[in-house]
């Protein structure tokens, strides 16, 4: 059942690449591989942005826990959170820089 | 990205754009320091106000993260975190360009922090010294690996710098030009403009709640990413200088304690 899934989505995936690499042909100059990368570069995104999203939750529920708990010490609970936020967001915005070289760049075709 | 984005007003032929927008935040950043240092006073006002209390906040800062040792470091991060923050504020001005939305200028920044830290820290303990912190406490048969995965490490600090600063201007300037550009003029206020009565109802009531979206939330949002940015720039440029300064008493606290020294 699983497998039956999983080959359906690949089909779904590859229709159009194939597709457009027939129509298109050589003249196109993105070549066959364009398709694919526009699909791969949203669905990282979207991973990334997901898996991002709950590894910052976490950070921030922690926290702001601590914040709670320890009110005088939230100034630097505050600084830590924040550079372990733009540590954690970084790992998201190489995917960011690796979709958009897929998109605009493109350096395998 | 030239295919959403409208190009900046203000174009030098043969220039990059990159490059004549760092040139105007250079004349912004010199004007305001002529300004504030013309006339200096006892008891300041207007500009030399205003640049008192921006570099007293960034002393406070230092003297936060790095002790009373990180205030010689004060004209480089001051000047990294006042470019940046101008930088990342010029490219929300419609018709500007961002110089920090290019890898150019950000690489340039994160590779002038990659060296300084490694002279500040070799001219602080010397050559060997400062190399053998790259190993760290670990017994001495593991040293060689340790030795090359920190390298690897060291090596990574330019480039998250520089990616970090680069792909959230950037991606902020897709965000927004896709959602007032591509969504809103050529999609919801073209089709209000069509012609058309449903479209102008639709395009229309779409364009104004796209305009308040944009204006109300959006910007703001820029406005703070670019105040975040810069500060967490000037933040782990501050924790990188202080690790290599640091890392003298740390290693002599080990070497002579072995063991009871570190935790």
């Amino acid at each position: 059942m699983r497998r039956s899934l999983i080959l359906a989505a690949m089909a779904v995936l590859a229709g159009p690449g194939l597709a457009f690499g027939q129509t298109a042909g050589a003249a196109d100059p993105r070549g066959w591989l364009g398709p694919f990368a526009v699909l791969v570069a949203g669905f990282a995104m979207a991973f990334a942005a997901g898996l991002c999203g709950l590894g910052q939750g976490r950070a921030v529920a922690a926290a702001v826990d601590a914040m709670a708990r320890q009110p005088g010490a939230a100034a630097r609970i505050q600084t830590a959170m924040i550079i372990g936020l733009a540590l954690i967001e970084s790992l998201a915005i190489y995917v960011l820089v690796v979709a958009m070289i897929l998109l605009f760049v493109q350096p395998i075709r | 990205m030239d295919v959403i984005e409208h190009p900046p007003i203000f174009r030098l032929p043969g220039i990059p754009d990159h490059v004549t927008y760092t040139w105007v935040v250079m004349i912004v950043l010199t004007l305001v320091a002529f300004l504030a240092s013309r006339n200096l006073q006892l008891v300041p006002r207007g500009t030399q106000n205003f640049m008192e209390v921006v570099i007293e906040q960034i002393q406070q800062l230092i003297d936060d993260v790095m002790g009373h040792e990180g205030r010689r470091y004060l004209p480089l991060i001051a000047t990294l975190g006042l470019f940046i923050l101008t930088a990342n504020l010029e490219s929300l001005i419609p018709g500007f360009a961002g110089p920090t939305a290019n890898l150019n200028t950000t690489a340039a920044c994160a590779l002038v922090v990659f060296f300084a830290y490694h002279y500040i820290g070799i001219r602080k303990q010397g050559a060997l010294t400062y190399l053998k912190h790259f190993t760290g406490p670990v017994p001495l048969a593991l040293k060689p690996l340790m030795f090359v995965i920190e390298i690897i490490s060291h090596l990574a600090r330019p480039l998250s710098l520089t990616l970090r600063l680069f792909g959230n201007m950037v991606g902020g300037h897709i965000l927004l030009a896709i959602i007032f550009f591509l969504m809103g003029l050529h999609g919801l206020i073209g089709w209000a403009l069509s012609g058309s009565v449903p479209g102008a109802i639709v395009g229309g009531l779409g364009g104004l709640v796209m305009i308040v979206f944009t204006v109300g939330f959006l910007y703001p949002l820029k406005i703070l990413v670019s105040l975040l940015q810069a500060f967490i720039f000037v933040m782990l440029t501050m924790l990188y200088i202080s690790g290599a300064i640091e890392e003298a008493d740390h290693g002599h606290g080990s070497d002579h304690g072995h063991g009871s020294g570190h935790h």
